[in-house]
């Protein structure tokens, strides 16, 4: 009900990248948006790096709700790229599909000439300041709930916002609180860009 | 019912905890590690009583469990795929011997390999050693298989493989945590029966058991071949292709093929050893062209006597090396089945979107130790005391990252950067060589296996600098305890805790020095001292302990003399400390002019002031 309209994905199905650098939370966003699905009764199946790729570089997870039980995504046909960072986000693009939504913690924003670049190439990017809010919420470290609220009001995924919030604040009681507020947040500045009309860059 | 998403590593202890495994030992190995953690908390909340130990490594951990299973509790064994190396005496013993209660052997091979010296296939060893292996595909599956190992197991009395793979490992399912029913063990009946017949068997019972070991391996195949875990599916049979497929790569090829737009039929192989021969051969003979996808080497391919239809590993269809990726999958179906004359749906690529993502040019992120890590305090000040002349052999864990810094020449397998060092000090000996050789191990490492050849080292009268790198933990894998940290696998006390310089001294090393890395010129002083000890005409091997906890694992020191840093107006943009020191929080400037400290990483050490040539980076005082 609290939706935003958006492109329409399949209704039970989708298959998201989730890219940034180590410590930036990337597991954990992958599995409060896995046990979301869980709690709905989708199928997902999700795929982590651990071990010596955790320290400080690369690092990227796969989500699949309701696309069988391969824990890859092969590259060319993800639906979401949900990126932590905007180096993470440019160099995790070819896993998108045409038509796929790129959405980035940046800011101000990807240059205009590779916006327009990848529109030619059927990708639309969104950019959010998430880095900048969590830091106006005095916690730079929540970037990730951030970015993922933002991603939960655009009902992106076949995820409603308030099942995104419930797995949320059950995942890491010691910060719930603030977890909350953060994701309120996100969903506060999808609300703002749809007033603004500035959606689809 | 409510559902949990757990890691694959996770639904495995779940597994073993719901089987009524009594016995869970390991040491620790990406992608493994999650194992036993995983067993101490689901012991925990299923209110069940299983004894976990990280065992000091895996051969101590593979006979531990065998004692136990021998004495009649199911028990079971997890380790990375080369650590079942090390435990492969056992492991080969064992198969002649057999068990007595359930006894589970999971190793976690490494495709890629993502962490790990190589991409070796544990299914393989279980081939040489003669014990069956269960390949699961899913975390789901992992689960399920546990079960049919220990009932397999205790039908056969010997031990049996569960072989799991990283992408399966560090794959989150979500799953319920009532599963179909606990099984029960009690403690009625624990005891070791004595049979030296068999548990001390001598080479000419040996014999026996040998036959009587391929005889047990027949009935697994014929059991195997009645498992609903071989099964074909998917598929109208056309008769021209058809894909056998294990573990992950099966659900990766039914999904390339269902996006390639065609359907032929897959056998889904669960057991791929002992392989059930029969039911292979008629899949075989029912298709004119066959396709193998197996991880991470060819065990099910090399175990078909005909390969006249059969592609795979071996004949270069699929490559030799690496993991199956959707990408290589999908790459070797469509090559097959366009040769077979299918028609095939390529949509799904975007090679506009590959070739603009390539013209970006971005910079590589790779690994680096973290912001604060002793390690890079530590190799600072060996490169600085020692130079690029000196030999400097190294080890498995965090500080292999050291090779970034100059500061690694060498890296094997664990324990070996001591034999290694003795090695070369034998080959700069021969050759008349006196270039220095400084090595460098880890706690957890030493205690592993560098022990016997600092032992060794002593006894043939070898002379070279060890440094112990005691950060307190093990590190790599996720902070795991060590004899030498004090506590046990579930956090209780240890029985007692064990000093790394007693050890070393009990070795029979005249110069045992601890010092902390982060003191830069005591640190210096005291490898200077090893030095010249192990030059001296009365001295040998020399080991300094760099003692300092894990930046990550315990920032309480940390916390409780922070040493914030600015860089002065001097800065040049030198590159010098970026090269050298290396620490993620020092950050060049995009126009090259300088450097910047990056607040977020920063852990206000203060350890990158001595580095600066020209005194730059400076202790921030309360108005800079």
């Amino acid at each position: 009900m609290n939706e935003l309209q958006t492109t329409s994905l399949r209704p039970s199905e989708a298959k998201v990248i989730i890219a940034g650098i180590g410590g930036q939370g990337v597991i954990f966003i992958t599995r409060v948006l896995a046990q979301t699905a869980a709690t709905l009764g989708l199928p997902a199946i999700v795929s982590e790096v651990h071990g010596m790729s955790q320290r400080g570089g690369s690092v990227n997870s796969h989500l699949k709700i309701g696309v069988g039980e391969a824990p890859l995504i092969r590259s060319g046909t993800a639906d979401l790229l949900f990126a932590l960072d905007e180096l993470e986000g440019l160099r995790n693009l070819p896993f998108l599909r045409r038509g796929g939504t790129l959405l980035v913690n940046a800011e101000p924003g990807l240059p205009f000439e590779t916006v327009a670049h990848l529109a030619h190439l059927e990708i639309a990017v969104l950019s959010v300041p998430a880095t900048h809010i969590a830091t106006e919420l005095g916690a730079p470290g929540v970037a990730n709930v951030v970015l993922m609220g933002f991603l939960a009001a655009h009902s992106l995924l076949p995820l409603p916002f308030d099942a995104v919030r419930e797995a949320l604040a059950i995942a890491a009681p010691h910060q719930r609180e603030l977890n909350l507020q953060a994701v309120e947040a996100g969903r506060r500045a999808a609300w703002f860009l749809q007033g603004r009309r500035l959606r689809w860059t | 019912m409510k559902y949990e998403v757990l890691l694959g590593n996770q639904a495995i202890a779940l597994g073993l905890v719901e089987q009524g495994c009594r016995v869970v030992t390991s040491y620790p190995g990406t992608p493994s590690s999650e194992i036993l953690a995983g067993v101490v908390k689901f012991q925990q909340r299923l209110g069940r009583d299983v004894y976990t130990e990280w065992s000091i490594n895996e051969k101590v951990a593979f006979e531990t469990a065998l004692a136990c299973s021998w004495s009649g509790l199911r028990s079971a064994v997890a380790m990375k795929q080369v650590g079942l190396n090390v435990a492969s005496d056992p492991l080969f013993s064992a198969a002649y011997t057999g068990v007595r209660a359930g006894l589970v052997v999971i190793p976690a091979d490494d495709p890629g390999p993502f962490s790990s010296q190589t991409e070796q296939d544990s299914r393989l060893t279980a081939l040489t050693a003669k014990v069956p292996v269960f390949d699961p595909s899913s975390p789901l599956e992992a689960r399920a298989m546990i079960r049919h190992a220990f009932e397999l197991s205790e039908r056969f009395r010997m031990p049996v493989m569960v072989r799991p793979t990283t992408r399966l490992c560090h794959a989150c399912q979500a799953m319920s945590l009532d599963g179909d029913g606990l099984a029960e063990h009690s403690g009625d009946g624990v005891q070791f029966l004595k049979d030296p017949s068999r548990w001390a068997a001598t080479p000419r019972l040996r014999y026996r058991l040998h036959v009587e070991l391929s005889d047990k391996l027949r009935q697994v195949e014929t059991a195997f071949a009645e498992s609903s875990l071989n099964a074909v599916l998917d598929g109208d049979v056309l008769g021209k292709v058809g894909v056998i497929a294990s573990g992950v790569a099966f659900h990766t090829a039914r999904e390339a093929l269902r996006e390639l737009g065609v359907a032929v039929p897959a056998l889904k192989i669960g057991t791929p050893y002992p392989l059930p021969q029969q039911l292979v051969r008629n899949f075989v003979a029912a298709h004119h062209t066959v396709v193998v996808l197996e991880e991470p080497d060819a065990c099910i391919e090399l175990q078909l006597p005909d390969r006249s239809q059969v592609h795979g590993r071996l004949d270069g269809t699929v490559p030799a090396a690496g993991e199956l990726a959707p990408e290589v999958i999908s790459e070797v179906l469509a090559h097959v089945l366009t040769a077979a004359g299918y028609e095939i749906n390529r949509s799904a690529e975007n090679p506009e979107l590959q070739a603009f993502v390539s013209g970006l040019s971005l910079p590589v992120r790779a690994p680096r130790l973290c912001p604060g890590c002793p390690h890079r305090s530590a190799f600072f000040a060996l490169k600085r005391e020692f130079g690029a002349k000196t030999i400097f052999p190294s080890d498995i864990g965090c500080y292999t990252l050291g090779v970034n810094m100059g500061a690694v020449d060498t890296c094997v397998d664990m324990g070996a950067s001591v034999s290694m060092a003795s090695g070369f000090y034998l080959a700069n000996r021969l050759g008349g060589n006196t270039q220095p050789i400084v090595a460098t191990i880890g706690d957890s490492t030493f205690l592993h296996s560098g022990i016997a050849p600092l032992l060794n080292a002593v006894h043939t009268g070898a002379r070279f600098v060890l440094v112990i790198l005691d950060n307190q933990t093990t590190a790599m894998t996720g902070f795991q305890p060590t004899p030498a940290s004090g506590t046990l696998a579930d956090g209780s006390p240890a029985a007692r805790q064990v000093g790394i310089a007693g050890i070393v001294r009990g070795c029979g090393v005249a110069f045992v020095e601890p010092a902390d890395p982060y003191d830069h010129s005591h640190f210096r002083g005291v490898l200077r001292r090893a030095y010249q000890h192990s030059q001296a005409p009365e001295g040998g091997v020399a080991v300094v302990i760099a003692e300092r906890p894990c930046t990550l694992h315990d920032a309480q020191l940390l916390r409780q003399n922070p040493l914030p840093v600015a860089i002065a107006e001097t800065c040049d943009g030198c590159r010098y400390c970026l090269e050298a020191f290396g620490c993620p929080a020092l950050v060049l400037r995009t126009d090259g002019s300088r450097v910047d400290i990056e607040p977020n990483l920063c852990v206000a050490c203060g350890q990158c002031i001595s580095v600066c040539p020209k005194g730059s980076i400076v202790a921030q005082t309360a108005d800079s």
